[in-house]
């Protein structure tokens, strides 16, 4: 009778905490997936008299092009076919305001962009934007 | 009796293991510690592109300011500048008149970082009516 009450409190706060460490992976690992789509191998050029932005339109298609000329969207590789079936489902699908940027690796050579601009003039797609790295203070999207 | 069950009771809760707590913690800030990342501002650069018929067509108006990039070298209206010139001869242009379109010839052998810099000169100058055509 006199030791019931010290076993009562023997909660088990290990295995709790473990849930509770579980827990907090799993949300901080799904809200990370948005950051992961920036291509990371990609060195933009520097650009010292724009001003950064600061706001991105959301329907923006980020396309991504390495130093050795290839493509991909979120990291996900694409030929050029890929890229233009791509564009001209999105112009079918939103029209051809969607806005369009292009990240390219300051050391690819014009010849691989030209493909891509070819590619999203075919799709009939005219808002294209070069992405670089702003030296100036931010201000909102022109 | 009574007052030494509650002591009992005040001991136990003071032995809650708080170094699995303190791990978790540490863990915790390594995972973040690890995964920042330093956010990099971007700038975005405008650009017109020609029509996919009209991509050999290089006629140009002659109230057309020319830019042509060739590796390592740039060119204004068909003589070569450096690129502090091309910033004065664009600050020019640009104060008599801001609407004026820039049409940039880019060679295939340019690097990204030599358009990026015209471009950006030219943003910086105001002109943002920038066309881009690739030679060919």
């Amino acid at each position: 009778m006199r030791r019931r009450p010290q076993e009562e409190l023997e909660t088990p706060v290990a295995s709790l905490i473990d849930v509770v460490f579980l827990l907090i992976i799993f949300f901080v690992v799904t809200a990370t997936i948005d950051r992961d789509v920036v291509d990371d191998t990609i060195h933009l050029a520097q650009a010292r008299f724009s001003p950064a932005v600061d706001k991105k339109d959301p329907r923006t298609i980020t396309i991504n092009v390495r130093s050795n000329g290839r493509v991909n969207i979120a990291l996900q590789p694409l030929t050029l076919n890929q890229l233009q079936q791509i564009l001209t489902a999105t112009v079918a699908e939103s029209g051809n305001q969607v806005p369009i940027l292009v990240r390219a690796d300051r050391n690819t050579i014009y010849h691989e962009i030209d493909k891509v601009m070819e590619v999203i003039g075919k799709a009939g797609l005219y808002r294209v934007r070069l992405a670089a790295v702003a030296t100036e203070k931010k201000s909102a999207s022109p | 009796m009574k007052k030494s069950r509650k002591r009992k009771i005040g001991a136990t809760v003071l032995s809650v293991p708080m170094s699995s707590m303190i791990d978790v913690v540490f863990l915790l800030l390594i995972y973040f510690i690890v995964t920042q990342k330093d956010e990099i501002s971007e700038a975005h650069l405008a650009v017109n592109l020609p029509a996919p018929d009209q991509a050999q067509q290089s006629e140009t108006k002659p109230n057309l300011l020319e830019i042509e990039i060739q590796p390592g070298q740039v060119f204004v209206q068909g003589a070569p500048r450096s690129l502090e010139m091309v910033r004065k001869t664009l600050t020019y242009l640009s104060g008599l008149d801001p609407d004026q379109t820039v049409i940039v010839k880019i060679s295939q052998l340019a690097h990204v970082d030599e358009v990026v810099q015209v471009l950006d000169l030219c943003r910086g100058v105001g002109l943002n009516n920038l066309s881009i055509m690739a030679l060919k």
